[in-house]
Protein backbone atom coordinates (compact mmCIF):
# COMPACT_ATOMS: atom_id res chain seq x y z
CA UNK A 1 0.00 0.00 0.00
CA UNK A 2 1.13 3.36 -1.23
CA UNK A 3 1.89 6.05 1.94
CA UNK A 4 -1.76 7.43 2.25
CA UNK A 5 -1.06 10.69 3.86
CA UNK A 6 1.99 13.15 3.45
CA UNK A 7 2.33 16.24 4.75
CA UNK A 8 4.73 19.22 4.21
CA UNK A 9 4.56 22.62 5.81
CA UNK A 10 1.18 22.43 6.81
CA UNK A 11 0.33 25.52 8.72
CA UNK A 12 -3.57 26.17 10.33
CA UNK A 13 -4.95 29.19 11.96
CA UNK A 14 -8.21 30.19 13.63
CA UNK A 15 -7.74 33.89 13.19
CA UNK A 16 -4.10 35.04 14.51
CA UNK A 17 -3.94 32.06 16.23
CA UNK A 18 -1.85 29.40 14.94
CA UNK A 19 -3.19 26.18 15.96
CA UNK A 20 -1.05 23.73 13.47
CA UNK A 21 2.07 23.97 12.30
CA UNK A 22 3.26 20.19 10.71
CA UNK A 23 6.76 20.37 8.83
CA UNK A 24 6.80 16.90 7.65
CA UNK A 25 4.50 13.92 8.29
CA UNK A 26 4.07 10.41 6.88
CA UNK A 27 1.98 7.94 7.56
CA UNK A 28 2.38 4.45 6.45
CA UNK A 29 -0.61 2.47 5.18
CA UNK A 30 -1.96 -1.05 6.45
CA UNK A 31 -1.37 0.12 10.43
CA UNK A 32 -3.33 1.94 13.29
CA UNK A 33 -1.60 5.35 14.39
CA UNK A 34 -2.53 6.82 17.37
CA UNK A 35 -2.39 10.62 17.76
CA UNK A 36 -1.64 11.91 21.08
CA UNK A 37 -1.81 15.38 22.71
CA UNK A 38 -2.99 17.05 25.44
CA UNK A 39 -6.13 19.09 25.28
CA UNK A 40 -5.60 22.27 22.52
CA UNK A 41 -2.85 20.78 21.49
CA UNK A 42 -4.24 20.61 17.37
CA UNK A 43 -4.70 16.85 17.27
CA UNK A 44 -8.47 16.70 15.67
CA UNK A 45 -7.32 20.09 13.58
CA UNK A 46 -4.76 17.67 12.10
CA UNK A 47 -7.27 14.63 12.05
CA UNK A 48 -10.14 17.16 10.41
CA UNK A 49 -7.49 18.21 7.46
CA UNK A 50 -6.34 14.56 6.91
CA UNK A 51 -10.09 13.58 6.79
CA UNK A 52 -10.27 16.62 4.20
CA UNK A 53 -12.66 18.04 6.27
CA UNK A 54 -10.91 21.61 6.81
CA UNK A 55 -8.66 23.22 4.59
CA UNK A 56 -4.80 24.40 5.74
CA UNK A 57 -4.02 27.77 5.33
CA UNK A 58 -0.26 26.88 4.05
CA UNK A 59 1.64 23.97 2.92
CA UNK A 60 1.06 20.80 0.43
CA UNK A 61 -1.05 17.41 1.93
CA UNK A 62 -1.12 14.67 -0.15
CA UNK A 63 -3.61 12.02 0.03
CA UNK A 64 -3.48 8.38 -1.32
CA UNK A 65 -0.28 9.66 -4.01
CA UNK A 66 -2.37 12.87 -4.97
CA UNK A 67 -1.65 16.22 -4.32
CA UNK A 68 -4.86 17.68 -2.41
CA UNK A 69 -6.36 20.42 -4.88
CA UNK A 70 -9.58 20.76 -2.97
CA UNK A 71 -11.10 20.62 -5.95
CA UNK A 72 -15.17 19.33 -5.94
CA UNK A 73 -14.37 16.40 -7.63
CA UNK A 74 -10.93 15.56 -6.64
CA UNK A 75 -12.80 15.57 -2.74
CA UNK A 76 -15.39 13.58 -3.78
CA UNK A 77 -13.11 10.85 -5.14
CA UNK A 78 -10.25 10.76 -1.98
CA UNK A 79 -13.35 11.10 0.84
CA UNK A 80 -14.89 7.70 -0.64
CA UNK A 81 -12.05 5.41 0.42
CA UNK A 82 -12.51 6.89 3.76
CA UNK A 83 -14.77 7.31 6.20
CA UNK A 84 -14.85 8.72 9.86
CA UNK A 85 -16.19 7.86 13.64
CA UNK A 86 -16.44 11.12 15.25
CA UNK A 87 -16.20 11.64 19.64
CA UNK A 88 -20.06 12.15 19.50
CA UNK A 89 -21.24 9.73 16.80
CA UNK A 90 -24.13 11.77 15.36
CA UNK A 91 -26.68 9.53 13.94
CA UNK A 92 -28.69 11.35 11.19
CA UNK A 93 -32.85 11.41 12.38
CA UNK A 94 -34.05 7.88 11.62
CA UNK A 95 -33.27 4.39 12.10
CA UNK A 96 -30.57 2.52 12.49
CA UNK A 97 -30.84 0.69 9.08
CA UNK A 98 -30.70 4.05 7.40
CA UNK A 99 -28.08 5.32 9.46
CA UNK A 100 -25.58 2.17 8.31
CA UNK A 101 -27.14 2.68 4.49
CA UNK A 102 -26.24 6.02 3.74
CA UNK A 103 -22.91 6.01 2.71
CA UNK A 104 -23.48 2.75 0.37
CA UNK A 105 -27.18 4.88 -1.12
CA UNK A 106 -25.23 8.01 -1.76
CA UNK A 107 -22.81 5.50 -3.47
CA UNK A 108 -25.83 4.12 -5.90
CA UNK A 109 -25.17 0.55 -4.11
CA UNK A 110 -28.45 -1.37 -5.80
CA UNK A 111 -30.82 -1.76 -3.17
CA UNK A 112 -30.11 -5.44 -2.53
CA UNK A 113 -26.73 -4.89 -1.98
CA UNK A 114 -27.38 -2.09 0.27
CA UNK A 115 -28.93 -4.60 2.39
CA UNK A 116 -26.71 -7.59 2.44
CA UNK A 117 -23.94 -4.99 3.14
CA UNK A 118 -26.10 -3.58 6.30
CA UNK A 119 -26.90 -6.64 7.90
CA UNK A 120 -23.44 -8.12 7.46
CA UNK A 121 -21.37 -5.10 9.41
CA UNK A 122 -24.57 -5.22 12.08
CA UNK A 123 -23.99 -8.71 12.81
CA UNK A 124 -20.51 -7.85 12.64
CA UNK A 125 -20.80 -4.98 15.76
CA UNK A 126 -23.72 -7.11 17.06
CA UNK A 127 -26.53 -4.74 16.61
CA UNK A 128 -28.53 -6.90 14.15
CA UNK A 129 -31.46 -6.21 16.99
CA UNK A 130 -31.45 -2.74 16.85
CA UNK A 131 -32.05 -2.30 12.73
CA UNK A 132 -35.34 -0.84 13.23
CA UNK A 133 -34.32 0.70 16.24
CA UNK A 134 -34.18 5.00 16.82
CA UNK A 135 -30.95 5.85 15.88
CA UNK A 136 -31.04 8.91 18.82
CA UNK A 137 -32.72 6.31 21.80
CA UNK A 138 -29.47 4.48 21.65
CA UNK A 139 -27.29 4.34 24.43
CA UNK A 140 -23.63 5.85 23.84
CA UNK A 141 -21.93 2.35 23.43
CA UNK A 142 -24.37 1.03 21.08
CA UNK A 143 -24.48 4.43 18.80
CA UNK A 144 -20.40 3.81 18.90
CA UNK A 145 -20.93 0.38 17.57
CA UNK A 146 -23.62 1.69 14.67
CA UNK A 147 -21.02 4.21 14.03
CA UNK A 148 -18.27 1.60 13.97
CA UNK A 149 -20.81 0.05 11.87
CA UNK A 150 -21.92 2.58 9.42
CA UNK A 151 -18.07 3.23 8.73
CA UNK A 152 -16.62 0.24 7.98
CA UNK A 153 -20.12 -0.48 5.91
CA UNK A 154 -18.17 1.32 3.01
CA UNK A 155 -15.33 -0.95 3.01
CA UNK A 156 -12.44 2.31 3.46
CA UNK A 157 -8.91 2.29 2.88
CA UNK A 158 -8.77 4.99 5.49
CA UNK A 159 -10.62 4.64 8.75
CA UNK A 160 -10.80 8.27 11.20
CA UNK A 161 -11.68 7.47 14.63
CA UNK A 162 -11.96 10.58 16.63
CA UNK A 163 -12.06 10.11 20.61
CA UNK A 164 -13.77 6.83 19.77
CA UNK A 165 -14.24 5.08 22.82
CA UNK A 166 -14.57 8.73 25.52
CA UNK A 167 -17.47 8.79 26.37
CA UNK A 168 -18.20 5.10 26.99
CA UNK A 169 -17.96 2.12 29.76
CA UNK A 170 -15.00 -0.18 29.98
CA UNK A 171 -16.61 -3.08 28.38
CA UNK A 172 -18.24 -1.57 25.46
CA UNK A 173 -14.78 0.30 24.64
CA UNK A 174 -12.75 -3.11 24.78
CA UNK A 175 -15.86 -4.35 22.04
CA UNK A 176 -14.88 -1.51 19.94
CA UNK A 177 -11.35 -1.77 20.03
CA UNK A 178 -11.78 -5.55 19.17
CA UNK A 179 -13.82 -4.15 16.19
CA UNK A 180 -10.90 -1.96 15.33
CA UNK A 181 -8.34 -4.49 15.73
CA UNK A 182 -10.26 -6.86 13.49
CA UNK A 183 -11.01 -4.57 10.41
CA UNK A 184 -7.27 -3.57 10.66
CA UNK A 185 -6.32 -6.77 10.46
CA UNK A 186 -8.94 -8.09 8.17
CA UNK A 187 -8.91 -5.41 5.75
CA UNK A 188 -5.95 -3.69 5.97
CA UNK A 189 -7.50 -0.91 6.42
CA UNK A 190 -5.40 1.96 7.73
CA UNK A 191 -6.63 3.21 11.09
CA UNK A 192 -5.73 6.89 12.33
CA UNK A 193 -7.16 7.73 15.61
CA UNK A 194 -7.05 10.34 18.26
CA UNK A 195 -7.58 9.43 21.70
CA UNK A 196 -6.65 10.86 24.93
CA UNK A 197 -6.24 7.45 26.50
CA UNK A 198 -2.68 6.39 26.70
CA UNK A 199 -3.81 2.48 27.53
CA UNK A 200 -5.79 2.58 24.40
CA UNK A 201 -3.05 3.60 22.22
CA UNK A 202 -0.72 1.35 23.87
CA UNK A 203 -2.84 -1.70 23.00
CA UNK A 204 -4.01 -0.88 19.31
CA UNK A 205 -1.21 1.55 17.98
CA UNK A 206 1.51 0.23 15.87
CA UNK A 207 3.20 4.14 15.74
CA UNK A 208 2.78 6.59 17.72
CA UNK A 209 2.24 10.65 17.23
CA UNK A 210 2.88 13.35 19.86
CA UNK A 211 1.50 16.53 19.03
CA UNK A 212 1.87 19.37 21.45
CA UNK A 213 1.10 23.13 20.74
CA UNK A 214 0.18 22.10 17.29
CA UNK A 215 3.33 20.98 16.58
CA UNK A 216 4.54 17.25 15.97
CA UNK A 217 6.79 16.12 18.78
CA UNK A 218 7.90 12.96 18.32
CA UNK A 219 6.92 9.90 16.08
CA UNK A 220 7.91 6.23 16.49
CA UNK A 221 6.62 3.19 17.17
CA UNK A 222 5.58 1.39 20.70
CA UNK A 223 8.74 1.79 22.40
CA UNK A 224 8.17 5.57 22.89
CA UNK A 225 5.74 4.56 25.56
CA UNK A 226 8.74 3.25 27.13
CA UNK A 227 11.20 5.35 25.45
CA UNK A 228 10.45 8.82 24.60
CA UNK A 229 13.11 10.88 23.30
CA UNK A 230 11.82 14.50 23.95
CA UNK A 231 11.26 15.65 27.41
CA UNK A 232 7.47 17.14 26.62
CA UNK A 233 6.71 13.36 25.80
CA UNK A 234 7.97 12.14 28.84
CA UNK A 235 6.46 14.45 30.99
CA UNK A 236 2.53 13.75 29.11
CA UNK A 237 3.42 9.87 29.67
CA UNK A 238 3.75 10.82 33.05
CA UNK A 239 0.44 12.28 33.63
CA UNK A 240 2.70 15.72 34.63
CA UNK A 241 1.67 19.25 33.97
CA UNK A 242 4.85 20.69 31.18
CA UNK A 243 3.24 23.86 29.81
CA UNK B 1 -73.45 33.74 22.26
CA UNK B 2 -76.11 33.28 19.90
CA UNK B 3 -74.93 34.84 16.85
CA UNK B 4 -71.74 32.01 17.15
CA UNK B 5 -74.70 29.40 17.51
CA UNK B 6 -76.22 31.06 14.28
CA UNK B 7 -73.23 31.42 12.46
CA UNK B 8 -71.77 27.78 13.21
CA UNK B 9 -75.59 26.17 12.12
CA UNK B 10 -75.79 28.42 9.30
CA UNK B 11 -71.63 27.24 8.21
CA UNK B 12 -73.07 23.34 8.54
CA UNK B 13 -76.25 24.27 6.26
CA UNK B 14 -74.02 26.33 3.69
CA UNK B 15 -71.63 23.09 3.71
CA UNK B 16 -74.69 20.71 3.93
CA UNK B 17 -76.41 22.65 0.99
CA UNK B 18 -73.19 22.57 -1.27
CA UNK B 19 -74.31 26.22 -1.62
CA UNK B 20 -72.50 27.04 -5.13
CA UNK B 21 -70.79 30.65 -4.41
CA UNK B 22 -69.26 29.19 -1.18
CA UNK B 23 -67.64 26.41 -3.45
CA UNK B 24 -66.95 28.63 -6.09
CA UNK B 25 -65.24 30.75 -3.27
CA UNK B 26 -63.70 28.16 -0.92
CA UNK B 27 -62.30 26.57 -4.47
CA UNK B 28 -60.83 30.01 -5.29
CA UNK B 29 -59.28 30.25 -1.65
CA UNK B 30 -58.14 26.90 -2.01
CA UNK B 31 -56.62 27.25 -5.26
CA UNK B 32 -54.90 30.75 -5.11
CA UNK B 33 -53.21 29.77 -1.28
CA UNK B 34 -51.52 26.52 -2.06
CA UNK B 35 -50.64 27.92 -5.67
CA UNK B 36 -48.73 30.71 -3.87
CA UNK B 37 -47.66 28.12 -0.67
CA UNK B 38 -46.30 25.68 -3.60
CA UNK B 39 -44.38 28.62 -5.23
CA UNK B 40 -43.07 30.40 -2.47
CA UNK B 41 -41.96 26.97 -0.74
CA UNK B 42 -40.10 26.52 -4.04
CA UNK B 43 -38.65 29.23 -3.96
CA UNK B 44 -38.24 29.84 -0.52
CA UNK B 45 -36.57 26.73 0.77
CA UNK B 46 -33.49 26.00 -1.53
CA UNK B 47 -32.71 29.68 -1.22
CA UNK B 48 -32.87 29.62 2.83
CA UNK B 49 -30.80 26.46 3.02
CA UNK B 50 -28.69 28.23 0.40
CA UNK B 51 -28.84 31.41 2.76
CA UNK B 52 -27.36 29.31 5.49
CA UNK B 53 -25.13 27.03 4.10
CA UNK B 54 -23.00 29.61 2.01
CA UNK B 55 -20.60 32.09 2.72
CA UNK B 56 -21.83 34.87 0.88
CA UNK B 57 -21.20 38.60 1.54
CA UNK B 58 -23.78 40.55 3.49
CA UNK B 59 -25.25 37.52 4.65
CA UNK B 60 -26.32 38.99 7.83
CA UNK B 61 -27.71 42.28 5.99
CA UNK B 62 -29.46 39.84 3.91
CA UNK B 63 -30.80 38.26 6.80
CA UNK B 64 -32.24 41.21 8.40
CA UNK B 65 -33.73 42.06 5.01
CA UNK B 66 -35.69 38.43 4.98
CA UNK B 67 -36.23 38.60 8.47
CA UNK B 68 -37.99 41.96 8.46
CA UNK B 69 -39.82 41.00 5.14
CA UNK B 70 -41.46 38.15 7.40
CA UNK B 71 -43.79 41.19 8.90
CA UNK B 72 -44.57 42.88 5.31
CA UNK B 73 -48.01 44.47 5.82
CA UNK B 74 -50.47 42.42 3.51
CA UNK B 75 -51.77 46.31 2.28
CA UNK B 76 -48.22 47.13 1.66
CA UNK B 77 -47.50 44.25 -0.36
CA UNK B 78 -50.19 44.44 -1.66
CA UNK B 79 -49.95 47.85 -2.94
CA UNK B 80 -46.56 46.56 -4.42
CA UNK B 81 -47.86 44.16 -6.74
CA UNK B 82 -51.09 46.94 -7.57
CA UNK B 83 -48.41 49.63 -8.73
CA UNK B 84 -46.70 47.04 -10.65
CA UNK B 85 -49.73 45.38 -12.53
CA UNK B 86 -51.75 48.37 -13.01
CA UNK B 87 -52.42 49.74 -16.30
CA UNK B 88 -49.86 52.26 -16.20
CA UNK B 89 -47.55 49.81 -14.35
CA UNK B 90 -43.85 47.95 -15.64
CA UNK B 91 -46.21 44.79 -15.99
CA UNK B 92 -49.41 46.42 -16.82
CA UNK B 93 -49.16 45.48 -20.66
CA UNK B 94 -49.90 41.40 -19.02
CA UNK B 95 -53.18 42.75 -17.88
CA UNK B 96 -53.02 40.78 -14.42
CA UNK B 97 -55.05 43.19 -11.96
CA UNK B 98 -57.86 41.88 -10.25
CA UNK B 99 -57.32 38.29 -11.57
CA UNK B 100 -56.60 35.16 -9.38
CA UNK B 101 -52.82 35.24 -10.27
CA UNK B 102 -52.41 38.99 -8.89
CA UNK B 103 -53.74 37.20 -5.85
CA UNK B 104 -51.05 34.38 -6.43
CA UNK B 105 -48.34 36.91 -7.11
CA UNK B 106 -49.18 39.08 -3.77
CA UNK B 107 -49.54 36.30 -1.69
CA UNK B 108 -45.93 34.30 -2.40
CA UNK B 109 -44.74 37.91 -1.59
CA UNK B 110 -45.99 37.74 1.96
CA UNK B 111 -45.09 34.16 2.39
CA UNK B 112 -42.13 33.54 0.39
CA UNK B 113 -40.03 35.23 2.80
CA UNK B 114 -41.30 33.56 5.58
CA UNK B 115 -40.55 29.82 4.56
CA UNK B 116 -37.14 31.42 3.38
CA UNK B 117 -36.36 32.84 6.60
CA UNK B 118 -37.58 30.19 9.33
CA UNK B 119 -35.86 27.74 6.71
CA UNK B 120 -32.68 29.70 7.61
CA UNK B 121 -33.04 29.49 10.66
CA UNK B 122 -33.60 25.65 11.10
CA UNK B 123 -30.92 25.17 9.31
CA UNK B 124 -28.40 27.49 10.67
CA UNK B 125 -29.48 25.76 14.04
CA UNK B 126 -27.94 22.13 13.06
CA UNK B 127 -24.53 21.60 13.99
CA UNK B 128 -21.61 21.40 12.05
CA UNK B 129 -21.14 17.47 13.02
CA UNK B 130 -24.27 16.51 10.29
CA UNK B 131 -22.02 17.81 7.48
CA UNK B 132 -19.48 16.24 8.55
CA UNK B 133 -20.75 13.11 8.96
CA UNK B 134 -22.22 12.95 5.13
CA UNK B 135 -19.26 13.94 3.85
CA UNK B 136 -16.98 11.63 5.65
CA UNK B 137 -19.56 8.86 4.71
CA UNK B 138 -19.17 9.66 0.80
CA UNK B 139 -21.48 12.24 0.17
CA UNK B 140 -21.20 14.84 -2.12
CA UNK B 141 -22.16 18.62 -1.60
CA UNK B 142 -25.26 18.17 -3.40
CA UNK B 143 -26.11 14.79 -1.01
CA UNK B 144 -24.58 16.53 2.14
CA UNK B 145 -26.96 19.69 1.17
CA UNK B 146 -29.67 16.99 0.78
CA UNK B 147 -29.28 15.64 4.31
CA UNK B 148 -28.92 18.70 6.00
CA UNK B 149 -32.46 20.03 4.27
CA UNK B 150 -33.76 16.47 5.87
CA UNK B 151 -32.45 16.96 9.20
CA UNK B 152 -34.03 20.37 9.61
CA UNK B 153 -37.41 18.92 7.82
CA UNK B 154 -39.17 20.07 11.71
CA UNK B 155 -38.30 23.45 11.46
CA UNK B 156 -38.97 23.33 7.30
CA UNK B 157 -42.45 22.28 8.01
CA UNK B 158 -43.46 24.34 11.00
CA UNK B 159 -42.20 27.17 8.18
CA UNK B 160 -44.56 26.06 5.29
CA UNK B 161 -47.40 25.68 8.10
CA UNK B 162 -46.48 29.19 9.16
CA UNK B 163 -46.70 30.71 5.75
CA UNK B 164 -49.89 28.59 5.24
CA UNK B 165 -52.07 30.63 8.37
CA UNK B 166 -50.08 33.36 6.49
CA UNK B 167 -51.76 33.22 3.31
CA UNK B 168 -55.10 31.73 3.62
CA UNK B 169 -55.88 34.33 6.57
CA UNK B 170 -54.82 36.99 4.58
CA UNK B 171 -57.52 39.67 3.30
CA UNK B 172 -55.77 42.98 2.64
CA UNK B 173 -53.50 42.51 -0.55
CA UNK B 174 -56.06 40.04 -2.63
CA UNK B 175 -58.58 42.85 -1.68
CA UNK B 176 -56.34 45.63 -3.48
CA UNK B 177 -55.15 42.99 -6.23
CA UNK B 178 -57.94 40.87 -6.41
CA UNK B 179 -60.31 43.26 -6.23
CA UNK B 180 -63.26 41.18 -4.60
CA UNK B 181 -65.55 40.84 -7.76
CA UNK B 182 -68.02 37.57 -7.27
CA UNK B 183 -67.71 34.97 -9.23
CA UNK B 184 -64.38 35.90 -10.22
CA UNK B 185 -61.68 36.56 -7.30
CA UNK B 186 -63.94 36.90 -4.21
CA UNK B 187 -61.95 34.48 -1.64
CA UNK B 188 -63.85 33.45 1.43
CA UNK B 189 -61.20 36.40 3.87
CA UNK B 190 -63.17 38.86 1.06
CA UNK B 191 -66.01 37.46 1.52
CA UNK B 192 -66.14 37.57 5.30
CA UNK B 193 -65.24 41.31 4.89
CA UNK B 194 -68.22 41.62 2.84
CA UNK B 195 -71.00 39.64 4.74
CA UNK B 196 -69.80 41.93 8.47
CA UNK B 197 -69.90 45.42 5.94
CA UNK B 198 -73.10 44.15 5.01
CA UNK B 199 -74.44 42.95 8.50
CA UNK B 200 -74.72 39.29 7.89
CA UNK B 201 -73.15 38.51 10.80
CA UNK B 202 -73.76 34.82 10.64
CA UNK B 203 -73.20 34.28 7.41
CA UNK B 204 -69.97 35.78 8.24
CA UNK B 205 -68.81 33.44 11.08
CA UNK B 206 -70.07 30.42 9.23
CA UNK B 207 -67.36 31.60 6.23
CA UNK B 208 -64.76 31.74 8.97
CA UNK B 209 -65.68 28.29 9.96
CA UNK B 210 -64.71 26.99 6.58
CA UNK B 211 -61.95 28.59 6.38
CA UNK B 212 -60.68 27.12 9.45
CA UNK B 213 -61.69 23.55 8.70
CA UNK B 214 -59.79 24.09 5.52
CA UNK B 215 -56.65 25.36 7.39
CA UNK B 216 -57.20 22.49 9.77
CA UNK B 217 -57.72 19.69 7.09
CA UNK B 218 -54.44 21.11 4.97
CA UNK B 219 -51.94 21.22 8.57
CA UNK B 220 -53.69 18.12 8.93
CA UNK B 221 -52.22 16.74 5.54
CA UNK B 222 -48.90 18.41 5.99
CA UNK B 223 -48.21 16.64 9.63
CA UNK B 224 -49.33 13.51 8.28
CA UNK B 225 -46.36 13.76 5.63
CA UNK B 226 -44.17 14.55 8.57
CA UNK B 227 -44.81 11.86 10.76
CA UNK B 228 -44.70 9.46 7.52
CA UNK B 229 -41.16 10.57 7.00
CA UNK B 230 -40.14 10.64 10.71
CA UNK B 231 -41.87 7.73 12.25
CA UNK B 232 -40.17 8.08 15.49
CA UNK B 233 -41.32 11.04 18.39
CA UNK B 234 -39.49 13.70 18.93
CA UNK B 235 -40.87 14.84 22.10
CA UNK B 236 -38.38 15.72 24.69
CA UNK B 237 -39.53 13.82 28.13
CA UNK B 238 -39.74 15.95 30.64
CA UNK B 239 -40.86 14.02 34.33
Amino acid sequence: MTTPFKLHNIIKRYGEREVLNVDQLSIEGGRISAILGPNGSGKSTLLRIMALLLVNDEGQLEVLGETVKWEKKQLLRLRRQMSMVTQTSFMFQGSVNYNVAYGLQVRKMPKKAVQNRVDEVLEMVGMSAYRDADARTLSGGERQKVAIARAIAVNPHILFLDEPTSNIDISSAAEIEKYIRSINETQNTTIIMVTHNLFQARRLADEVLFIHEGHIIEQGGKTMFEQPRDQRTSAFLRGETFF
Amino acid sequence: MEIFVQGFKEGLYLIWQLDEEILQVTLLSLQVSLTALILSAIIGIPSGAALALKNIPGKRIILNIIYTLMGLPPVLAGLLVYLFLTYRGPFGEYQLLFTPAAMVIAQVLLAAPIICGLTARAVMALNQEVYDTAATLGASRRQASRVIIRESRIGIVAALSTALGRVIAEVGAVMLVGGNIRWSTRVLTTSIVLETRMGNFSTAIAIGIILLTISFLINMFILTLEKRTFRYDNTIQIT
